[in-house]
């Protein structure tokens, strides 16, 4: 019945050639983008930036104009002109109540009623000051933030049109629309506002933000350059973005000394700022009109941590202030404010409002379009401020608070005019818009809204007789639009900040089968192959599987916690160190493979420092990377000695590489194409070594212009790399004459690991060799221990299967050269520094395809191509092609097992914690990193073994 | 879980007679009496540290870790020394000399493992890791070494291939793979964010390791029993 079988799949595979080998590896590539697609649109939510932009003309589309008195100011702007200058202080994870008095809370802590000016203000003068706790939509990130800030909108974790490394906003937004406007906009602080803005400010100061551990060098900045602006009159809105709350949350924690210190230094800025605006408040003074804003873009834990949908993160503060005092408070309806008495015995509001609404209503208060893609209502007490400057039309003979809701309905006409459009150009321009269910349901809401203007309101505000009748109109006005604006942003909120679990559970489900199936296709060839396992070996054989499976459950297994996926490099070496342990246990029992496998367990001692290092550099600073592609130069960088070892080391350590890579190719025959292949990996190295020389030695640079070491060798490197490649799809046409199969695999290995390898070094910069170097001692050392159980007494016929073991210590290891090569899973973790080895400009597809090949290069690229030697090395003898390709597609299968297994872990965890504070800030980015892992993965597998197997056919065409 | 057979390897004097002598043999009653006093000195050790000096495995690990290791160090040589092999051709006091020697080799094995599967290099943690070392070493090799000796296959077997043959072996063989496998689980809760002062190298891989100890004590004398047993069905 077996034999049948066997022989049956032995004559399929005569008829299809290689694919009977391969073909499973196709099909799990295909249920692997299926699931990863599917989980992915249900997870990752995206959206898409849309080009438009509002204009000052634009309004006239709407039906929100009406042609009376009021029509002389409001032909060219959206809205009246409330205030002239706005001064926005951003204190960068403000927490809600840092700001609002601690009597608000259950209990007082010590961080609480540190700001005090801003609670005296408002007590003071409520109607001219007020504190809002402004709710932040998720991810609480900075970046995000601001964006969401500025655009008005619900930006997602992964925008469409987001352009790559330079994070610089496309769509409309609020300062966008001050440009246009002609207002001039003033900046200092943080400098992801001019990478977010880089051509909007008239003047910036922009300070780095990445070094955390630093509390003061963006304050010191920020607070040098606000006061003397303060009294400059060459700006409309000033930007002042403080750090050092952030940063003494992230190094220090909420309840520290340094936060107290941080938040007192604030209170007497604020203070100061608040002087200097009173003192020049006088009528055509520079601040007659100003709105000051003090607002956090999110808050944090207790911890320092933010990114997640926590209620600490989501809720910031929001105080403002308007120096022209308003006449009037807002009508009650619409007053949110609760009020407490402070510790002071003061009187202190707070109102409550959505971050997504600051971006509409500042606009709305200065007077230019709202941004095209916001989303936000304007909020109508913080609108409230600035009916300071409204000229009360006296002939009007209405009171004040009619006036107000007169005005505020019709700025509500134009905000849900411009929601509205939005949302039909996003579902008429978006793959994935709204649901047609919805968009309806919203059209419905809003045609009530505007039949209830066009028919009653408008008509009403004509015939001014009617004054009793109009001011309920324009309540039910307010209502409908409210109303409307609400659908849409509940909407805007499903859509963008929740999850499609429907998908996701057909992405798990796709993954999961994938997973049975590539376990069916692996014992499917061990039934093939299983007449041939020995019984002595067996024990070992299973054993060993055993305890690889065990070690991959493990490492699975913790993917759920996020405290493992943060340490997960110390996690794979744990457990790399404990596979060495225990092949050491064995090679002690066999008597030999001693030296080899102390030598793995040595390596592994090695790789777990250089992890260490990578993950200290990832707590400390986030945007270290993008300085340095390489830790090993930053080791205690003071000492003269080490800066020189720092260079020579590594360029000894290529050229040691060079010279193994001449010896090993120089015994074995190689085919010509293959020589040339080799032959140019050597003078690619030689071309690395100067190009660092010269990026190093400046009066080097002297003999030559500076570009070629810096631009063109580097070119040259990838194109060398890409002759190589097309030259080995070209070595394929020749059939090897070496009568050998398995030399034939080895050479085409070592050709085709030469061929990658000096661009994965030049890209990992100078740690490059070193991890070259460990990789090949690594994988030596697998290699060898492979054949442990090998007797020699047991004749060259016997052979066993290769088992998971060492291809799971295979696959540990290259997830620990990840770490070593100073990556993690976090945008921040790539080396954007690498993508620009070579080029100047930003160009998209070489630079994202350049930042792969870093990213992966030595974790994915490198182990897959290198595989074969596994299979290569385990037979001494040639047992013909059929057992070499049996084999070596069951390691593929294998190897693309363990890589799936993990992936599909990492998608439950993603699913289990999809509301976990961590989610945005971690999860995600491991998400994205091991889909994105295991896909190229995939990929590779199919490509090697389009590569490798390519023979398979002519040997049964022989025999 | 097996730095052992390194050791073996520096240990190993002469690979010399390969003593074919029948196992070394020890009845339930005397396995019970080595397992009751290697716990109750454990809990000597906690007692004394904890009421004498008000200090516990979390408090001062180090000093704790340190009365562990003081108080087992004369109980197990003292008690294993008894079961040598060989006891004719080798006096007590030799086996007692070959164990205290086996003090710090095992140690510096134990804390080579350790720090290949990641425990901290740092100078702060230098007490920790010795006193750490010396009681792993404890658990694991003096006993060995005061039964076995310099005995290449002997050490091979019972640690590497875990055969434990007889029931001395059992009583080396199976506390220290216990030893040797809690300390590894022990290590799993320490990346996690709980903030507990436990989570510190060496408090929870100590306990695993303790607790790993203990089992395999009682599990040894489990075997011991099974071991009289049998010998008793086939004597008769």
């Amino acid at each position: 019945m077996k034999e049948r079988e066997i022989e049956g799949a032995a004559r399929r595979r005569k008829i299809t050639g290689k694919w009977g080998y391969t073909w499973h590896l196709w099909v799990t590539l295909l249920l692997h983008i299926a699931a990863i697609v599917l989980f992915t649109r249900g997870f990752l939510l995206t959206r898409t930036e849309l080009p438009y932009y509002s204009n000052s003309s634009d309004v006239s589309e709407s039906q929100c104009l009406y042609s009376s008195s009021h029509n002389n100011t409001t032909t060219s702007s959206w809205t009246k002109p409330a205030v002239n200058r706005l001064i926005i202080i951003v204190l960068d994870a403000l927490r809600f109540d840092f700001v609002a008095p601690s009597t608000f809370f259950p209990e007082s802590k010590h961080w609480m009623d540190k700001l005090k000016v801003l609670k005296e203000v408002v007590s003071k003068s409520p109607t001219s000051a007020k504190i809002f706790k402004a709710i932040a939509d998720p991810p609480t990130t900075s970046l995000q933030r601001l964006k969401g800030l500025t655009t008005g909108g619900l930006p997602t974790f992964v925008d469409v049109g987001n352009s790559f490394g330079a994070p610089a906003i496309v769509e409309d937004n609020f300062l966008n629309q001050l440009v246009q406007s002609g207002k001039k906009v003033v900046m200092m602080g943080d400098d992801t506002w001019t990478q977010l803005f880089p051509h909007h400010f008239e003047r910036s100061y922009p300070y780095p933000s990445f070094n955390v551990k630093d509390l003061d060098t963006v304050d010191n900045g920020c607070i040098e350059h606000l006061f003397p602006s303060l009294y400059e009159d060459d700006w409309d809105v000033l930007i002042s973005h403080f750090l050092g709350v952030d940063h003494a949350g992230h190094i220090f924690g909420v309840d520290s000394t340094q936060m107290t210190e941080k938040l007192e230094q604030y209170n007497s800025i604020l203070e100061k700022v608040i002087e200097v605006l009173e003192k020049e408040s006088g009528p055509g003074r520079l601040h007659e009109n100003t709105l000051l804003v003090v607002m956090g873009d999110h808050g944090q834990t207790l911890n320092g941590d933010h990114g997640g949908g926590g209620a600490e993160e989501v809720e910031t503060a929001i105080f403002a202030m308007s120096v022209k005092k308003p006449p009037s408070s807002v009508p009650v309806e619409y007053d949110t404010s609760s009020c407490q008495l402070d510790l002071d015995g003061k009187n202190v509001c707070v109102s409550s409002m959505q971050q997504l609404d600051f971006a509409v209503t500042m606009s709305a208060l200065l007077g230019i379009p709202f941004p095209y893609g916001s989303i936000g209502q304007v909020n109508p007490e913080l609108y409230a401020l600035g009916a300071g400057s409204w000229n009360l039309d006296v002939s009007q003979q209405l009171s004040e608070s009619d006036i107000w809701i007169q005005n505020y309905a019709n700025i509500l006409c134009i905000n849900s005019w411009q929601v509205k459009r939005y949302i039909d150009a996003y579902s008429a321009s978006s793959a994935v818009g709204f649901s047609s269910d919805d968009l309806s349901r919203v059209a419905s809401v809003y045609a009530q809204a505007e039949n209830h203007w066009l028919h009653s309101t408008k008509k009403l505000r004509l015939d001014k007789r009617d004054i009793d009748a109009l001011v309920p109109a324009l309540k039910k006005q307010i209502e409908s639009y409210f109303n409307f604006l609400r659908t849409v942003a509940e909407l805007a909120r499903s859509k963008w900040t929740e999850f499609d679990l429907r998908m996701m559970g057909a992405g798990i489900a796709i993954m999961s089968i994938s997973l049975i199936f590539q376990v069916l296709a692996i014992l499917r060839a061990n039934s093939q192959d299983g007449a041939t396992l020995a019984s002595s070996g067996y024990a070992w054989f299973f054993s060993a599987s055993a305890f690889a499976f065990f070690l991959l459950g493990m490492r699975a297994v913790s993917f759920l916690s996020n405290s493992f996926i943060l340490e997960e490099g110390k996690v794979a070496n744990f457990l790399l160190s404990t596979s060495g342990i225990v092949a050491l246990r064995k090679s002690v029992v066999k008597g030999k493979l001693l030296k080899e496998s102390v030598g793995f367990l040595l390596l592994s001692t090695f790789c777990r420092f250089g992890i260490e290092i990578g993950l200290s550099k990832q707590a400390s600073t986030s945007a270290f990377m993008k300085e340095y592609t390489s830790w090993i130069l930053n080791i205690a960088s003071g000492l003269a000695v080490w800066n020189h070892a720092a260079e020579v080391v590594p360029i000894l350590v290529l050229i040691i590489l060079a010279f193994w890579l001449y010896k090993a190719t120089s015994d074995i025959f190689f085919g010509w194409p293959r020589k040339i292949v080799v032959v140019c990996t050597i003078l690619s190295y030689m071309l690395i070594i100067v190009h660092w020389i010269t990026e190093n030695n400046r009066y080097i640079l002297a003999f030559m212009p500076e570009s070629i070491g810096r631009i063109y060798i580097p070119r040259i490197v990838y194109a060398i790399l890409l002759g190589q490649l097309l030259l080995l799809v070209f070595a394929q046409l020749f059939r090897g004459n070496s009568s050998d199969c398995k030399t034939n695999l080895v050479v085409k290995t070592t050709a085709m690991l030469s061929a990658w390898s000096s661009t994965v070094i030049l890209l990992s910069g100078k740690q490059g060799p070193m991890v070259a170097f460990a990789s090949i001692v690594g994988g030596y050392c697998i290699m060898r221990l492979c054949d442990i159980e090998d007797d020699a007494k047991n004749g060259p016929q016997r052979r066993l299967s290769i088992g998971p073991f060492p291809v799971m210590q295979w696959n540990l290891f290259a997830t620990c050269l990840f770490f070593c090569s100073g990556h993690w899973c976090a945008f921040d973790g790539l080396h954007y520094g690498a993508a620009f080895i070579g080029f100047e400009e930003f160009m998209l597809v070489p630079q994202a395809i350049i930042l792969t090949l870093d990213t992966y290069g030595f974790s994915i690229i490198l182990p897959v191509f290198g595989l074969p030697f596994l299979v290569a090395m385990k037979y001494k003898a040639d047992l013909g092609k059929h057992v070499l390709f049996t084999q070596l597609s069951q390691m593929y299968t294998t190897y693309g097992l363990i890589t799936a297994i993990m992936t599909t872990f990492t998608i439950y965890c993603v699913t289990m914690h999809r509301r976990h504070l961590m989610v945005w800030g971690l999860f995600a980015p491991k998400f994205v990193f091991d889909v994105f892992g295991l896909l190229l993965t995939d990929v590779l597998i199919c490509l090697a073994s389009l590569y490798y197997f390519d023979q398979g056919k002519d040997a049964h065409n022989h025999n | 879980m097996d730095r052992r057979k390194k050791r073996e390897k520096t240990t190993v004097t002469k690979p010399s007679t390969v003593d074919a002598s029948s196992p070394p043999k020890i009845s339930p009653s005397e396995a019970f009496i080595v397992t009751l006093s290697s716990v109750l000195g454990l809990g000597l050790a906690f007692y004394v540290a904890n009421s004498g000096f008000s200090i516990d495995l979390v408090t001062d690990p180090s000093r704790t870790i340190f009365f562990i290791w003081l108080v087992e160090l004369p109980i197990v040589i003292l008690l294993y020394s008894r079961y040598r092999q060989n006891p004719r051709q080798c006096m007590y006091l030799r086996a007692v000399g070959r164990g205290l020697l086996a003090v710090p080799i095992g140690a510096l094995l134990n804390c080579l493992g350790a720090i290949a599967l990641g425990a901290p290099v740092t100078f702060q943690f230098l007490p920790k890791t010795v006193n750490w070392s010396l009681m792993m070493s404890l658990f694991t090799t003096v006993p060995a070494s005061c039964v076995l000796g310099s005995s290449w296959a002997h050490w091979k077997r019972i640690f590497a291939q875990t055969q434990p043959n007889g029931s001395v072996e059992y009583l080396i063989c199976l506390p220290a793979h216990g030893a040797v496998i809690g300390g590894w689980f022990g290590a799993w809760p320490m990346p996690l964010d709980w903030e507990r002062p436990w989570q510190e190298w060496p408090i929870c891989v100590s306990y695993g390791a303790i607790g790993g100890y203990l089992v395999g004590l009682v599990a040894s004398c489990v075997f011991v029993l099974a071991c009289a047993r049998s010998q008793h069905v086939k004597q008769t």
